[in-house]
């Protein structure tokens, strides 16, 4: 709590707090127009916050509230992104170290890889089903592709990032393929693999959803359609809502976590200051100028 | 007395193909460099000094001619170690603290734990940074870092240590603490150094003898004997002997 006062006290914190407060101001104020014009239902259209809140404990039958059924839901649908997201992740990881560690696996595999981003898997996501026959595994699937690409990209860039003169330094050692890819190359690459994974959690989650909408059943996204077509609650909707958005972030912060953990905050805050620095040289070379005319 | 030069440098040439351009980086080059001598290659951009240092170094091959290392070929000596390298740039791993960078070609080697750290402090010790071995690359100042570099080169204890244009970016006053520092180095250790620059006064204070590289295409011009004595001191960087020197470096170079 001490620490969340600080937080709150400090710079960041109140450029949250006053974030915070003004998009519920702009929300009340959203909801108290649509409430006092739209006779039938307001709510269908943009309920009150405190609405949403209190909605938390309403239940939809006898043995669950609204929040329980949300909470079932997400769960069939996150367990199967996040098992797609781990799969995706080692699948680009070993791609990319086989990449780096061949060319001729580099110049096989790269147009694929290419591909892979071009196609709209979620378009696919129809064939993956009838491919499968099992929602869960489309699931697993389509997150598991989706993370798979950024992964993979990400860190083969990282791979490439290491100059000629790390590279000759190794050499001049005598050091093996192994030594060179322990102490230089994942180290090196470990940051962008971060990277990588950072883009592709909210879509492996994103995804997971909408392959939910393609067939009925459990399901966040089965469970926000009906919402929408008030089968149920439309506050079930809400919550799902609220509840993706708390996961996305909670998601990144929790990728932040694993990364400072184990890359340590030296690099985050090295690059801090390289994009710091880039920034003051553009200062200068604008005063430059400017003494210049 | 064949064992007195320890890289021998016999009628090398390199040709770069590069898209159907032939680009002779290096003609006909002979030198022998003594045991524990500091000797300087020098000369402006493009004159091929960086690839002279290369063959030594293993990293490229002569189209023509040879290079020996203490007796092996370059290959047979760099995977005896026998060298040490030192890059314009650091070359730091920045997600490495300062004594585990000194202690990174002791990992390769695969030395104790214990012995490694030991060895490292002291090479940290030599280049008078031991009371940085904790902190990070990114909170050293650059001349901070090229010492850096300097102590992991000498760590598995080379012979030979290969330096290009480590100073060139560097500032003035950084880079003549440094020239002192790498020659008191250089006396406690009786290595042999071979330093690229392209800062004539850097090659005639630091060196025994200045190789005058000039280009298209590059070449060996000439070999100018330093007779100023050791140890060198500031006070010889503005003296008369220093400055005739120069002036004999800077009237052998040809057609730049
Ligand atoms: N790998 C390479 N491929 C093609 N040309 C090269 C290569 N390395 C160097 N050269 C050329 O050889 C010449 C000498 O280069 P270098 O040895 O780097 O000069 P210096 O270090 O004296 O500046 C230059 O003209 C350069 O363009
Ligand atoms: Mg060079």
């Amino acid at each position: 709590m001490k620490n969340f006062i600080k937080r709150l006290t400090s710079k960041n914190g109140w450029v949250l707090f006053v974030w915070l407060a003004a998009l519920a101001a702009v929300w009340e104020i959203g909801a108290t127009v649509i409430g006092a014009t739209v006779r039938n239902h307001p709510e269908y259209i943009l309920p009150h916050l405190w609405q949403i809140a209190a909605s938390v404990v309403q239940p939809v039958s006898d043995t669950q509230t609204i929040f329980g059924l949300v909470m079932v839901n997400a769960w069939a649908t996150l367990s199967r992104a996040l098992v797609g997201f781990l799969i995706g992740m080692a699948a680009g990881f070993v791609l990319a170290l086989l990449m780096s560690l061949s060319r001729a696996v580099e110049k096989i595999a790269f147009p694929y890889l290419m591909l892979i981003q071009m196609i709209p898997i979620l378009g696919m996501a129809p064939i993956v089903l009838s491919l499968t026959g099992d929602i869960g595994v489309s699931r697993i699937v389509i997150a598991a592709i989706l993370t798979f690409y950024p992964v993979a990209t990400n860190m083969l860039a990282g791979f490439r990032s290491v100059s000629r003169e790390k590279h000759e330094l190794m050499y001049s050692y005598a050091a093996n393929t192994f030594v060179k890819y322990v102490k230089m190359m994942l180290p090196s690459a470990l940051p962008y693999m971060f990277t990588g994974l950072k883009i592709a959690a909210p879509m492996a989650v994103t995804a997971s959803i909408l392959v939910d909408t393609l067939q009925g059943g459990v399901g966040l996204g089965c469970l926000l359609s009906q919402s929408l077509k008030h089968n149920t609650s439309i506050y079930a909707f809400w919550e799902i809502v609220f509840i993706s958005a708390a996961l996305g972030i909670l998601s990144a912060k929790l990728i932040g976590l694993i990364e400072s953990l184990t890359v340590g905050g030296r690099l985050s805050a090295l690059s801090g200051r390289l994009i710091r620095s880039a920034g003051k040289e553009k200062r200068y070379e604008k005063q430059a100028e400017k003494t210049e005319a | 007395m064949t064992d007195e030069y320890i890289i021998d440098i016999n009628h090398a040439s390199k040709v770069f193909n590069n898209q159907k351009k032939e680009v002779t980086a290096l003609s006909d080059v002979s030198l022998r460099i003594r045991k524990g001598e500091f000797i300087s290659l020098l000369g402006p951009s493009g004159c091929g000094k960086t690839t002279l240092l290369r063959m030594i170094a293993d990293l490229i091959k002569p189209s023509s001619g040879s290079v020996t290392v203490d007796g092996q070929t370059p290959r047979e000596a760099r995977l005896a170690r026998k060298y040490g390298m030192v890059f314009q740039s650091p070359v730091l791993y920045e997600w490495r603290t300062i004594i585990r960078n000194v202690e990174l070609p002791l990992e390769i080697i695969k030395l104790g734990r214990e012995e490694r750290r030991e060895c490292a402090m002291k090479m940290l010790e030599l280049v008078g940074l031991r009371d940085f071995a904790d902190h990070y690359p990114s909170q050293l100042s650059g001349g901070m870092q090229q010492r850096v570099g300097i102590a992991r080169a000498l760590a598995l204890n080379p012979q030979i240590l290969l330096m290009d244009e480590p100073f060139s970016a560097l500032d003035e006053f950084t880079r003549e603490k440094l020239h002192e520092d790498l020659l008191s180095i250089w006396r406690r250790t009786n290595k042999t150094i071979v330093f690229v620059t392209h800062n004539i006064s850097e090659s005639v204070y630091l060196s025994d003898r200045v190789c005058v590289l000039s280009p298209h295409p590059g070449r060996l011009s000439a070999v100018v004997d330093v007779d100023l004595p050791r140890p060198r001191t500031a006070e010889m960087r503005s003296s008369p002997e220093l400055a005739s020197l120069v002036e004999r470096v800077r009237g052998s170079f040809e057609g730049i």
